[in-house]
């Protein structure tokens, strides 16, 4: 395996805000998308997951907070044994890691502030519908994170009302009102032109410095990943191939090694796909 | 089928080379087509049976000068009776429907597979939304009589339950087409269950549950007045008494206000929708911002939350327009509910005594009994209700095809036809037919073949609209493929359109046929025969035995017919 370069010097696991995955391998049916993998993610710093589409990169940032459990192997999210967490252990790690995702997940007929509110349900008791269905207090926060994100005055538009930037910006903000620790990120800005994408990247890494979040984001483009990430973990076809510190990254060594990463089968690239397709909700 | 090498070159001549084996036809196919032959024969054979021949019809309708000098002039009762009979049929069709949006709601979460719990409750959830389908208003209220007594509570338990069939088969459906992407993203913030179902999937379906209330309020409207032949209150009591005794004056009136009655709701209906879906600058909501303009004030720095004067930062929506709007109609809705349920007087309901009455009075329709009179009686009654769904919709095809082909743009020799045959088919669709059918049980007398023509006019409301919708869906280059080699207008319409267009029409026609057979049942009622007849006539003896008889009959039938579709949809589609 040519160009594969692993020159970070992982921390000691079991730290404050640690996520590690040990061994993990998923498959659907017979279907490998992840292999016998092993990282342990920075803590408090922005841990960029690179590759193309169907490399693994989604499965992987599931399995951090329980959306897909392995089929082999340990996952442990802030000391929680996700591998083996019943339902209510998943919920209570939930609160504390915020996601995002490509295609935003808002409500689109539901009030941009009423999707922030939503973020708070892990730590309200009971089901909700309708705006004043929430405390008075989770609206005052989810306003204060609107406007962290620089959406104060959309509060009251309907979400489907804003462009695809502003829409993924409401879906930071939802996962800022938990106050997590950790933040992932699903392809936060696939669906985005450059500029938008630019702006949202910027809000990712100003507010995980702000917040000290652990942030875990994957991405396919290696300019954005150069330039917002701490570390890079390249992934190709459910196996990593690259772990590098960011600083230590030229963009022309980037592009060589993107290269290696991203040679990757036509066949292999299909059928990674499919297994992603054929992924049960968890 | 064997493969001969080398091929012998395509020859245009005929004979040489043997033709490849016919491919054998699907059995499934064959069975389809004879179950399609055979109701046409019955068809044939019922219309023959129960005297639906032109020369009868005619013969009958000669009457109607006669019935004019019966009904002329009209017999309104007086305002005040007039206006308490209508808001008791209004506001037990208001609960119902609310009922059955209340009850479906939950009921189409656990059956829909996005939000179900499990496969049980997914199972049993889909088997009370379908018994509900099956069961006939009527019939439910017949039962709840024996548990609740008088009153308005039985129409509108009655109404309800039945209504849950529909409307939570098409919440179900609702939910499993939504984006499933903001459920995930609250399950990943940590929230259960009912939270996320309640914060993203209801919403979303929020337009939905309000077309389909509206919906089914109108079908419930309709239907109301038939529950006034078993004793529910409102305009249909009072109907049915005036027919009972013979007073055409009085019946033909009340059939009138029932009429308008549905027309006006139709409308407003119309405008409910529009407002749902349009959510355009002008109309109502575009007035009100106009007014609201003048408080509405709107936050101007993007990164600080916008702050109230008393220095609380604002987390409610300003009273613009469209929250005036939404408060509104939410605020009506609910005052109109409670006004219901108290000229319904449904607080007096005893509810304890229902359910202490519940196994003992089940038990007094137990064993189904037709007291020897089965074969005599109750048997013909229910060929004579199957004989009117069938010829009912064989009269419904031959009138709804022409129709609806006309309406169809793609068919009609002009644009105007199309439009004037699609203003028929409203109009036509505006009429209830359970109105239709007493009206013309007035003009040619009780009987089979009023209910018949009356269903089969109905069916140019709804068969044709869906003919003329699904010959619109056609491939038109077939239709330009089969005229440029040389068809006349009825070759392409034959060969190309109707063929087409084949198996949508069956399923329709399965769905007419489906529709027609219940309301034949209810149809009896009013006094067109078959088991309805029987069905009112054991009512009124309590005869629960026999009720439970022809409860199970006219089951069956539905439950067969139903099949008989479901099994004819999967093989053609």
């Amino acid at each position: 395996m040519a160009q594969t370069t692993f020159d970070y010097q992982a921390p000691a696991s079991g730290g404050e805000q640690s996520i590690s995955l040990r061994q993990v391998t998923k498959r659907f049916g017979d279907l490998t998308a992840l292999k016998d993998i092993n990282i342990d993610f920075v803590p408090r710093k922005i841990n960029v997951l690179l590759g193309l589409s169907g490399s693994g990169k989604s499965t992987l940032l599931r399995h951090i907070n329980g959306l897909q459990l392995p089929t082999e192997g340990e996952v442990i999210t802030l000391g929680t044994e996700v591998h083996r967490a019943g339902q209510k252990k998943l919920r209570h790690l939930r609160r504390d890691v915020g996601m995002i995702f490509q295609h935003f997940h808002l409500v689109e007929s539901m009030s941009v502030l009423e999707n922030v509110c939503t973020g708070k349900l892990g730590s309200l008791r009971g089901p909700r519908l309708g705006l004043f269905s929430y405390p008075r207090a989770v609206r005052e926060q989810a306003m204060e994170q609107l406007a962290r994100v620089g959406l104060a005055d959309k509060a009251f538009n309907r979400a489907d009302a804003l462009s695809g930037g502003q829409m993924q910006r409401v879906a930071i903000a939802r996962a800022l009102i938990q106050e997590p620790q950790v933040l992932l990120a699903d392809e936060p800005v696939a669906a985005l032109d450059p500029v938008s994408s630019a702006t949202v990247m910027d809000l990712i890494s100003r507010i995980a410095k702000e917040d000290n979040l652990t942030v875990v984001c994957s991405l396919h483009q290696v300019e954005l990943a150069l330039e917002f990430s701490d570390r890079i973990i390249g992934l190709r076809g459910g196996e990593v191939v690259l772990d590098r510190d960011s600083r230590t990254l030229s963009l022309d060594e980037a592009h060589t090694i993107y290269s290696a990463v991203a040679k990757v089968g036509e066949n292999e690239l299909e059928q990674e796909a499919s297994a992603l397709a054929a992924a049960p909700q968890a | 089928m064997t493969l001969t090498a080398p091929a012998p070159a395509p020859r245009s001549t005929a004979g040489r080379t043997e033709l490849p084996p016919r491919p054998a036809p699907n059995p499934h196919t064959i069975v389809v087509w004879v179950i399609m032959l055979g109701l046409l024969a019955g068809g044939v054979w019922s219309m023959i049976d129960l005297g639906v021949t032109p020369e009868k019809v005619f013969g009958q309708f000669a009457n109607a000068g006669d019935f004019l000098s019966r009904t002329l002039p009209l017999d309104f009762p007086e305002f005040g009776e007039l206006m308490s009979m209508t808001v008791e049929t209004l506001a037990i069709v208001l609960l119902a429907t609310a009922f059955s949006v209340f009850v479906s709601l939950p009921l189409a979460v656990l059956a829909a597979a996005n939000t179900t719990t499990g496969p049980f409750a997914r199972f049993s959830s889909r088997v009370i939304i379908m018994f509900c389908r099956a069961v006939p208003d009527i019939v439910f209220a017949v039962i709840l009589f024996r548990l609740f007594g008088l009153g308005a509570l039985v129409g509108i338990l009655a109404m309800g339950l039945s209504s849950i069939g529909m409307v939570g088969k098409l919440y179900a459906d609702a939910i499993e087409e939504i984006d499933k992407g903001p459920s995930e993203a609250i399950q990943a913030a940590g929230g259960g269950r009912w939270q996320w179902i309640l914060s993203t999937v209801i919403p979303q379906i929020m337009p939905q549950i309000i077309a389909t209330g509206l919906h089914r309020f109108d079908i419930n409207l309709r239907a109301s007045v038939i529950l006034g032949y078993v004793g529910v209150g409102g305009i249909g009591y009072y109907l049915a008494g005036a027919l009972n005794t013979m007073q055409w004056q009085r019946g033909m009136a009340l059939a009138l206000v029932v009429l308008v009655l549905c027309i006006v709701v139709e409308l407003i209906a119309g405008v409910i929708r529009m407002a749902i879906m349009g959510r355009g600058k002008g109309g109502f909501i575009g007035l009100l911002n106009s007014i609201s303009d003048g408080w509405v004030t709107r936050p101007v720095d993007t990164h600080s939350p916008q702050r109230l004067g008393s220095g609380r930062v604002r987390v409610s929506p300003p009273w613009d327009g469209a929250r005036i709007a939404r408060t509104l109609s939410i605020g009506t809705l609910l005052v109109l509910i409670a006004l219901a349920v108290l000229v319904t007087d449904l607080t007096q309901a005893n509810f304890g005594r229902a359910v202490e009455n519940f196994f003992p009075t089940m038990g007094q329709f137990f064993p189904p009994s037709g007291g020897g009179n089965y074969w005599d009686f109750f048997w013909p009654s229910v060929v004579e209700t199957v004989q009117m769904g069938l010829a009912a919709t064989l009269l419904g095809v031959v009138l709804a095809i022409p129709v609806g082909s006309l309406a169809a743009r793609n068919v009609a020799p002009s644009a105007a036809v199309a439009t004037g045959f699609r203003v028929f088919i409203v109009v036509v669709r505006g009429i209830p037919e359970l109105i239709l059918a007493i009206i013309l049980l007035v003009i040619v007398g009780f009987g089979p073949v009023p209910g018949v023509l009356a269903l089969g006019f109905g069916a140019i409301g709804l068969l044709s609209k869906l003919v003329a919708d699904s010959i619109e869906e056609t491939d038109v280059r077939v239709q330009d493929a089969v005229r440029a080699g040389g068809a006349n207008r009825a070759q392409v319409y034959f060969a190309a359109t109707l063929r087409q267009t084949a198996p949508a029409m069956i399923a329709h026609v399965m769905y007419q046929l489906d529709v027609n057979i219940r309301a034949s049942t209810l149809l009896g009622i009013v006094g067109a025969g078959g088991v309805g007849y029987w069905l009112l006539q054991a009512h009124r003896l309590q005869q629960f035995d026999v009720l439970a008889l022809l409860i199970i009959n006219i089951l069956v039938v539905v439950l067969i017919v139903e099949g008989l579709a479901l099994y004819m949809r999967k093989v053609i589609r």
